[in-house]
């Protein structure tokens, strides 16, 4: 198999690096926005796979893309449920750095 | 079942109207007030009465129609067979049904209008003695409580009357017996009344003791409560010698055999203790004159003409139950207390309880009379006495009430002008509880004619009872032995225009058990005066034998009796069975008659006549017409009741109510015609003999009375020191009380402290040595396995928890980076390890290789 030849492990190698940069970004960034966009990258790492198993499968069909337009609509619910909780945050505690939220912590 | 009679309706609401009331009187008697609840009461109990009469009217004529073709039973006896059927399941006690329903025969039906009639009288009395007395107990008026009590009892005396079944005999039994001791304790915020009720109580229930246990061998023996099922029960097994008069039938009690026929006795014995306790009969006399610290109308209708009574009713109704052992147990109870009393009754001064013993002395008649099988004759005295008592102690309620609340006869005196109706119905009272009679002449009062009946009886018993019947076959008997035929008073051609008194010596109507009751002949006397067969047609009359042959210079209705010889054979192997009665116990009973009349007179002449004592009481003295109506009523049936209808009603009862197979009913012609034949031979000869040497007692005593007390109580006084220990004895009633005081209130006392002693030295040595144990026990378990293996375990437990959870929170920092790095680093350790066993195990990587190679296939 030529080595140029785009295939099903592309698109999964392009999948995981974007996993990779999303969980990095959730881990690292103090801001909630930013922790917002680590999340978003999580899931449209995970929309590339549905997409890209569905491209590859051997039966027909489009169950991986429907799914995907899933997520999709999930992930725009929960950004708004998650901008939400950094305005409240924001109200509380007058910042979104997410480490100052801390007063649940065991 | 049969169609319910009205007879037995107008009972039962008779019955239950009392009952009503006693709701109405304690849910709503505060605000009913005085004097309605009193006269809602005797509206009640005159609606009774009504009822009463309506069926004793009935009742009456049903007895005397004549028997029909067919059953050869009259409507009476049809209905009262038809009654027993009539019965409302209650309950079961094992395999046993107990049935409750209406007894009804003539004694139920006369039973029921003496109470009634006696209660509407009293309550109306009541009315006029509540007025006048205090009705504050305790700073409250219990003006409504006094007649609700009242109307109980007359609910339980009335039930206690038609009941057909011994259980619920029993239970209404205890409640007339609550009544009295609520009705003794009215004023129960003095101290003597209190007592007084507990006394009564307490003795009632040693009687009870009795009574249950007569009623568990009844039902252990007889296996029904029913008082015809029982007597018939009770017939069948003497006859066939099955159960307990089973040869073989024997129980070991306490290593004492005893046999059947011995439990017999002592099931009989059983029932009539509680007829002691009712009846105060010797050795529980103790509680009726103590009695009398409640209101006198209390006394009137309790403790003189009914419940006290019910005891000797109560023997009457387990005649049949009785063997002649138990029996002649019966007949030595009632004699000594009849002698006992009368003799105290001699020497008391406070007027009501002289009368209390004086009831005593007539409960021992009737009792003494059942005994010896006068059963007719003792019942007829019930009646008579309840009706003259009862007048004796409104009488005396009216005299204490009109004199200022004194009970001493010797501040009295002179009363009659001041009381006269008092005195005139007192005087009939005393006459009829004498016997006042006049020998050959029909003309008496009460005890003339029913208290010589049971004499004579016992006479017979005592004097003749072995002798063959030919012996007096010519002087037979045509009669209940009632005083018309008696030779003596009869002087016999009186019988025919004396149409009540007629009534009187009538048969009453024979029960007959069978056809061969129709045997029941009146024979030929030497006259030749023929026999005819009364059969039933003249069993309801049966004086239409003095019609044909009482008449000229005989002395007796020369009727003999002749009867089918397998009835006469019954009877005298029967009457051969029956030992005679001991002689010295009818002697007793003759004296006991002379004493009567004395200390009724002496009584009556202390507080109506001669000089007034004291001029205090005597000042106050009057009376109220609400209080002497109900005297002159009384005293008007005591004449009536004397000549109409009771005897004769009572004899009718008595055909069913003694047919008995070990016992024998003598007077009446009260038994079935199969035991009647013979049994009463004598006893009219009996009657002539003591019309003379009874009939005059009262003639003697009353002399001897006013001889004594005409010139005030020196005499008596005199007399009494001439007495000396006799008479102290007598004043101290035999010194009873202190003996019950010693036996049982200090026997109780002394038990008592050996059981403190037992208690302070044995018991409680125990007691603190296993309270030590204990407590040394559980120093060591709390202080030592308590506080350090237990509380080790549980503290330690939390402690380790402790250490646990702190252990588990120190991850938690609460950063979310922190959480998103755990989440990002399991899931990469859970690929490695799914990396490390090379995927064939799992079926997602081996899937996900799949695709691999199939997507390599695509391209």
């Amino acid at each position: 198999m030529p080595l140029l030849e785009i295939g099903l492990m592309h698109y999964l190698i392009l999948a995981a690096a974007v996993f990779s940069c999303g969980v990095f970004v959730m881990s690292t960034k103090r801001n909630a926005i930013g922790i917002l966009i680590g999340i978003e990258l999580v899931l449209n790492a995970v929309n590339i796979n549905f997409v890209a198993f569905d491209r590859y499968q051997v039966v027909g069909g489009c169950d991986g893309q429907i799914s995907a337009v899933f997520v999709i609509v999930i992930a725009a619910a929960e950004a708004a449920v998650a901008v939400a909780i950094c305005m409240n945050l924001y109200k509380n505690l007058n910042t979104i750095d997410v480490d100052r939220g801390d007063s649940l912590h065991g | 079942m049969a169609e319910i009679s009205n007879y037995e309706i107008y009972l039962m609401a008779g019955v239950l109207i009392p009952l009503a009331s006693f709701f109405i009187l304690m849910l709503f008697g505060p605000r009913i007030g005085k004097p309605v609840a009193g006269w809602l009461t005797v509206l009640a109990m005159a609606s009774s009465c009504a009822l009463a009469t309506i069926t004793l009217v009935g009742w009456h004529a049903d007895v005397n129609t004549p028997p029909d073709s067919i059953t050869g039973r009259t409507v009476a006896q049809q209905l009262s067979i038809d009654a027993s059927h009539n019965q409302f399941h209650w309950a079961d006690i094992g395999s046993v049904p107990i049935k409750i329903g209406v007894k009804l025969d003539s004694l139920t039906v006369i039973m029921f209008f003496m109470v009634t009639f006696i209660a509407t009288w009293i309550f109306i009395f009541s009315v006029g003695y509540m007025s006048g007395h205090s009705d504050e107990v305790d700073g409250k008026s219990k003006y409504h409580r006094f007649f609700c009590y009242l109307s109980l009892f007359g609910f339980s005396m009335l039930g206690l009357v038609i009941s057909s079944n011994l259980l619920f005999l029993f239970m209404l039994w205890e409640l007339v017996g609550l009544c009295s001791y609520l009705l003794i304790g009215f004023y129960f915020d003095k101290k003597f009344a209190s007592n007084a009720a507990m006394k009564a109580f307490i003795t009632n229930r040693v009687g009870d003791f009795g009574f249950i246990f007569g009623l568990m061998m009844v039902f252990f023996f007889l296996k029904t409560f029913d008082l015809d099922q029982a007597a018939i029960e009770f017939g069948r097994q003497f006859a066939s010698s099955t159960g307990v008069f089973d040869a073989g039938f024997a129980i070991n009690l306490f290593g004492w055999h005893v046999s059947g026929a011995m439990l017999a006795t002592m099931m009989g014995i059983g029932l009539f203790c509680g007829a002691m306790g009712k009846s105060a009969q010797f050795p529980l006399q103790v509680w009726l004159p103590d009695a009398m610290a409640g209101p006198t109308p209390v006394s009137a209708l309790i403790h003189a003409a009914t419940m006290v009574a019910a005891g000797v009713y109560l023997v009457a109704r387990i005649f049949r139950l009785l063997t002649p052992e138990a029996q002649f147990f019966i007949a030595v109870i009632g004699c000594i207390t009849l002698t006992a009393m009368a003799l105290i009754a001699m020497v008391q001064t406070d007027i009501k309880k002289c009368l209390a013993y004086s009831t005593l002395s007539q409960l021992g008649y009737m009792i003494f009379g059942m005994g010896v099988g006068a059963w007719t004759a003792a019942l007829f005295h019930l009646m008579l006495h309840a009706f003259f008592k009862a007048m004796l102690f409104l009488g005396s309620g009216q005299v204490i009430e009109g004199c200022h609340h004194e009970q001493d006869m010797r501040k009295m005196g002179g009363l009659m002008k001041k009381m006269p109706m008092t005195g005139i119905t007192f005087l009939v009272g005393v006459l009829a509880i004498s016997g006042f009679g006049i020998p050959l002449m029909n003309v008496g009062l009460g005890g003339y004619f029913s208290k010589d009946e049971i004499l004579a009886v016992a006479w017979d018993r005592a004097y003749m009872w072995h002798e063959p019947i030919e012996h007096h076959g010519d002087s037979g008997h045509g009669d209940a032995g009632g005083h018309g035929d008696s030779g003596g008073y009869a002087d016999a051609s009186g019988h025919a225009d004396l149409g009540g008194y007629g009534e009187i010596d009538s048969h009453g109507s024979v029960m007959p058990s069978d056809a061969s009751a129709s045997s029941f002949m009146l024979v030929s006397d030497q006259h030749g005066s023929t026999g005819h067969d009364t059969g039933h047609a003249d069993s309801g009359h049966a004086d239409s034998g003095h019609d044909d042959s009482g008449h000229g210079d005989s002395l007796h209705g020369e009727a003999g009796h002749a009867s089918g010889s397998h009835a006469l054979g019954s009877v005298e192997s029967l009457k051969a069975s029956i030992p005679p009665l001991p002689k010295w116990m009818f002697w007793l009973a003759l004296i006991t008659a002379y004493v009567t009349p004395f200390y009724m007179m002496r009584c009556w002449w202390m507080t109506f006549m001669g000089k007034p004592r004291d001029q205090h009481v005597y000042d106050h003295a009057h009376e109220s017409p609400l209080m002497w109506v109900p005297l002159v009523a009384l005293a008007i049936s005591t004449f009536g009741a004397s000549y109409f209808v009771f005897r004769p009603m009572i004899a009718d009862a008595a055909g069913a109510a003694t047919d008995a197979t070990l016992v024998l009913g003598l007077d009446g012609v009260a038994e079935s015609a199969e035991t009647a034949s013979g049994a009463l031979i004598h006893v009219h000869e009996a009657h002539h003999w003591l019309a003379y040497g009874v009939g005059g007692s009262w003639v003697i005593a009353f002399f001897v009375a006013f001889l004594i007390y005409r010139n005030g109580l020196a005499t008596g006084a005199k007399l009494k020191a001439a007495f000396g220990p006799l008479a102290t004895l007598l004043e101290h009633k035999y010194y009873f009380d202190e003996l019950y005081d010693f036996l049982l209130v200090r026997g109780c006392r002394l038990a008592a402290a050996v059981c403190r002693a037992f208690d302070t030295y044995v018991i409680d040595l125990f007691a603190n040595l296993s309270a030590s144990i204990v407590e040394r026990f559980a120093v060591f378990s709390g202080r030592g396995v308590d506080a350090h293996v237990v509380d080790g375990v549980f503290n330690g437990l939390a402690a380790a928890s402790m250490d646990v959870s702190d252990l588990v929170r120190s991850p938690q920092t609460g950063r979310i980076r922190n959480y998103v790095l755990f989440a990002a680093a399991a899931a990469v350790v859970v690929v490695m390890v799914m990396l490390y066993f090379d995927g064939s195990d799992y079926p997602v990587v081996r899937h996900a290789s799949t695709i691999g190679a199939s997507s390599a296939g695509i391209q």
